[in-house]
Parts: structure tokens; sequence; C-alpha cells
């Protein structure tokens, strides 16, 4: 008798366990086939993790749990709507604007090419051709019109954004433990507590990833911004925010972010004093990123060795694009912390034991 | 006789009606919702049967109670295994769980103890890092426990300082009060190994 009744026991928890992982399963197809819902809802998910170690902290000075989220709410909305409602139109307008610049650095660049091609037929009898130039300026002239063009649409999305993220975050602060409870409750015995632990240690690393790349970004930016302003270069802001969403890409982020406003001093002032002083603020803005709020910063950023750093990088662009690059980091974290799990389960426990 | 047919009777005979309403289904539906804190099967009550938390108000039990995961265990399910790496600590809610060592020689395992109704085990695996299950915990009938796991006492820290302290504090007692069982048992077994040693000297003496 006792026989059956274990099969059935064991029939029973391996039908749970894959209810459960299909469920989540589901739920991850769902969401990516869905990019409209899902990107403000990562996002959303993304400010709920930096935002919600904040929550115990004002709970500490006696404040209820209620009171403490009503308190951070709108803290947060204020900081999201006015930064957005104050820089949308003017991101906008520099970015039109940037696009009647461009003519300017392409007749610069056509310059430069005549007394380059002059230069080598001289010394070397090769003629250049016109048109290698010409279908360099063509390309990168499209590239950089599309993505200009784009650019309000993308903010005119964000002003979407600022209507779904901000409902997100709150119902993810206000029930967020409820929606893990139902999660939890889900769960089979048998991978309960691995489970319940792999999780919040995934989530908490996250959450210290993103917080620590925020400030590096936003501390990154602002002194590219201000350095600019104060250069009296144009489109400070445009390419302040360049550089910082640039910077999240770990090793050639700095690289991409200070290209644009080089080209930019360039073309617009040729290479004279402004163009070292550019030069000198990228290299400075970086020095500072990498002596201090790196180390200050690293102990929260996810312990992954400079090889698996930049395959990672390398292995999102080639699927996801920019957006890839950026995730990649946390995504290959993620996969370490599981990874190391499976072999403390499959070796060093049973060494211990 | 239901008590509106009570009532009736005494209106129509012009009886003295009560001053106060008695109305049972009232007081039923009272003490059935969810967020009256009477109920004699709801958690925070549960917790106040356990003797290691008399250190704990009604309110830092309910707080508690709103850390801990309900878990439902059927007929010999194991609830954990030996050398399994653990992460939290479980009340019995309801049901027994026999706690099994396995025996060195053979494959069979030996059941030290069974615990009831109001028992707690796995409480090292609270504090350990990456702690390993000494013993084998299995369900007997349908078992509900309450289980509060690593995570839950980092945000019971952040959260309500107070009431992660009575927690630690808790455990602490529980865990000096084994140890000293421990050292009581380590001082009986040193007395009786110097006894046996006295023994098999005296018979070496007599040889």
């Amino acid at each position: 008798m006792p026989k059956p009744l274990r099969k059935t026991k064991v029939q029973g928890e391996v039908a749970r366990l894959v209810f459960f992982f299909s469920s989540i399963l589901l739920c991850f197809i769902a969401l990516v086939s869905l990019p409209r819902l899902a990107a403000p809802l990562s996002f959303s998910y993304v400010i709920y993790l930096i935002m919600n170690p904040v929550i115990p902290k004002l709970m500490k000075l006696g404040l209820g749990k209620n009171t403490s989220l009503a308190i951070l709410f709108i803290g947060l909305m204020f900081s999201i709507t006015y930064p957005v409602i104050k820089l949308v139109p003017m991101i906008t307008t520099e970015s039109q604007n940037f696009r009647y610049y461009i003519p300017k650095m392409e007749r610069y660049i056509k310059e430069k090419y005549r007394v380059v091609k002059s230069e080598v037929e001289s010394k070397t009898g090769f003629e250049l051709k016109d048109n290698y130039a010409a279908d360099a300026i063509q390309g990168a002239r499209e590239a950089v019109t599309s993505f200009l063009l784009y650019l309000p649409q993308y903010l005119a999305s964000t002003i979407e954004w600022i209507f779904l993220v901000p409902l997100f975050i709150f119902f993810l602060l206000k029930d967020g433990h409820k929606m893990k409870s139902i999660v939890l409750r889900l769960t089979p015995n048998s991978i309960f507590e691995r489970f319940y632990y792999l999780g919040h240690q995934f989530n908490r690393k996250l959450g210290d990833y993103i917080f620590a790349k925020f400030v590096e970004a936003s501390i990154v930016g602002i002194i590219i911004t201000s350095g600019l302003w104060a250069l009296d270069i144009k489109f400070a802001l445009l390419l302040g925010l360049i550089s910082a969403v640039t910077n999240i890409i770990p090793y050639v982020g700095p690289f991409l972010g200070a290209i644009p406003g080089l080209i930019m001093v360039v073309a617009d002032q040729g290479v004279g004093p402004e163009f070292g002083g550019v030069l000198i603020l990228y290299i400075v803005a970086n020095a500072i990123d990498i002596a201090l709020v790196f180390p200050i910063l690293v102990s929260k950023i996810v312990d992954l060795h400079p090889i698996l750093v930049v395959i990672s990088v390398i292995l999102g662009s080639q699927y996801f694009g920019l957006i890839g690059m950026i995730i990649s980091i946390p995504v290959a974290a993620a996969v370490k912390l599981i990874v190391a799990e499976i072999y403390r389960e499959l070796y060093a426990v049973r060494t211990r034991g | 006789m239901s008590y509106e047919k009570d009532i009736q009777d005494k209106i129509d005979t012009k009886g003295d009606l009560p001053e106060k309403l008695d109305i049972s289904l009232l007081k039923y539906f009272w003490q059935a919702s969810p967020l009256s804190g009477s109920r004699p099967d709801s958690v925070p009550k549960f917790l106040r049967d356990i003797d290691v938390l008399k250190n704990f108000s009604d309110n830092e039990l309910r707080i508690l109670s709103q850390s801990l995961h309900l878990r439902v265990f059927t007929d010999g399910e194991v609830i954990f295994s030996q050398k399994d790496i653990g992460v939290g600590l479980y009340f019995v809610y309801s049901g027994q769980v026999d706690v099994r060592v396995e025996k060195e020689a053979d494959e069979d395992e030996n059941i030290i103890i069974t615990l009831d109704k109001n028992d707690y085990f796995g409480e090292l695996a609270l504090l350990q890092e990456g702690s390993v299950r000494n013993a084998t915990a299995v369900s007997r009938d349908t078992t509900q426990l309450l289980g509060i796991f690593k995570p839950d006492v980092e945000y019971l820290i952040e959260s309500y300082p107070v009431v992660a302290t009575k927690l630690l504090q808790s455990i602490s007692v529980i865990i000096a009060n084994r140890l000293y069982s421990v050292t009581q048992e380590l001082k009986r077994v040193k007395h009786r190994l110097n006894q046996m040693e006295a023994e098999s000297a005296k018979a070496l003496e007599k040889n």
C-alpha cells in the first residue's frame, strides 16, 4: 500500500512543478510579445527596485507604511514629472536644431577630405575618388537624421509613460509583497526554500546594480552637461544626456559618449582650444567616474570578471541592440548566481556531508 | 426555539424585550471576520501559545505573522532532507512532523523525535551562512507549517527592528537551551567515559 501512495505523491509534486514553471514561462512569453506593456512595466520594476529599500528607512522614522509609501510616491512623481515636462521641450528643440547643424559638419568633412585627397595624390600619386566621401557622408546623414527625427517620437511615448509608469510603481510598492506571496504560495514545496532565497538575492543584486549605474550615469551626465555649458558649447544638455546613457554600457560606453561631442566641436570650431577643453572635460568626467564613483559603488556592482562582462555585452548587442548592451550585465549576473547555486547543490554539499 | 421566534412571541404576548441585542449570528460574523483578531485559529493567536515568543506584544505578533509563510505538506512529504542547504525556521501550525537522522552504517533512518503543534525546528538555518540541515523532516498526516526565512528576517530588521530583535532574542534562547542540553549531555558522556577508562584500567591491573 505505501508504494502506490508514494508514487501519487511524487506525481503530484511533478505536476505542481510543471504547472509552476509553465506559468512563469507563460508570463515571460506574454511580456516579450507585448513590448508596449513590457517596456513601461520593466522600467517601473527597475524604479521599484531602487525605491523599495527607501520605505523601511522612512518607517524607521516612526511613519506608518502607508504614510511612507505616500511620501515616497509624491516625491517620485514630482522628481519624474518635473524634469520630463521641463526637459522634453528643451531636448526636442535641441535635437531639431542639431538637424540643421548637420550640413555645416558635412561641409567641414568635405573640405578636410579635399585636403587629404590632394595630399595623398601629391605624395603617392593615387587618386581618391569623391564618391568615397560622398557615400560615407550620405550614410552618416541618413542615420543621424532618422535618429533625430525619431527622438521626439520616443519622447512622446515617454509622455504616455508618465501616466503608466507611476501607476505601475505605485501598485508595485503597495501590493508588491502580495504579488510575491501569491508567487510563493504557488511555489512547490520541493523547491520553495531555494527559489525564495535565490529570487531574493537576485532582486537585491539587480536593485543594487541598477541603483549604482543610475547614480554613476547621473554624475557623469551632470559633469559633462555643466562642463559643456561652462565651455559654451552648443547642445550641452543633449550631449550630456547622450554621455549619461552611453555610460551605462561598460568599457565602450564612455568612448561612445564622447564621440558626438568631439565631432560637434571640431565641425563647429575646428581643432582649437575648445576641442582641447572638451577632450579634457570628457577625460576628467570619466576619471572622476573611475577614480571616485566606481570604487564607492563597486561593492554594489555585480562582481563579474571583465572578460565575462565584455562577452555578455557583445552577446547582448548581437541579439537585442542597445537595450541588450544595457541589460546584458544584470542578466549575466543572474545566470552566474543560478549557476553558482546549482554548482553548490551538486558538489559542495556532497563534499561537506 | 429560534431567537427570532422567541422575540416574535414576546412581541405578540407583549412581554419584556431584552435590553441588548443578543444575536449569535452577528457574533459569529464578528468573530469570523478576517480583520478581527479574536479568531481562535488566527496565526497571531497561534504564536501567542509558543513559549519562546512570550516576550512579544500582540501587535508585534501580528507584524511577525505577516512575515510567516503557510506551507502545507501531505502525509509522508519531505519538508527538507539531511545535508540540504536551508534558509528557514518552521513552526508546526497543525499536524505532526517526524525528524529523522540517517544512520551511518546502514541506509535505514532513525526517527529521533516527533514534533507536535506549537513545536519548531530548523532554527540554525536562519542564522548560519549556507547552513546544512542536520536531519530530515517528514510530515505525518497533512501538516501545516509556518516558515520564516532569511529574506523575511532581513525585511524585519530593516522595517521593524524591535520585532526583529525580539525574534532573534527568541532564537538565541532556543539555541542557548539546546547548547545547555548538549553541554549536559557531553558532561554525562565524559563522566561515563572516565568511568569506563577506570574500569578497563582496573581490569588490566587484575590481569
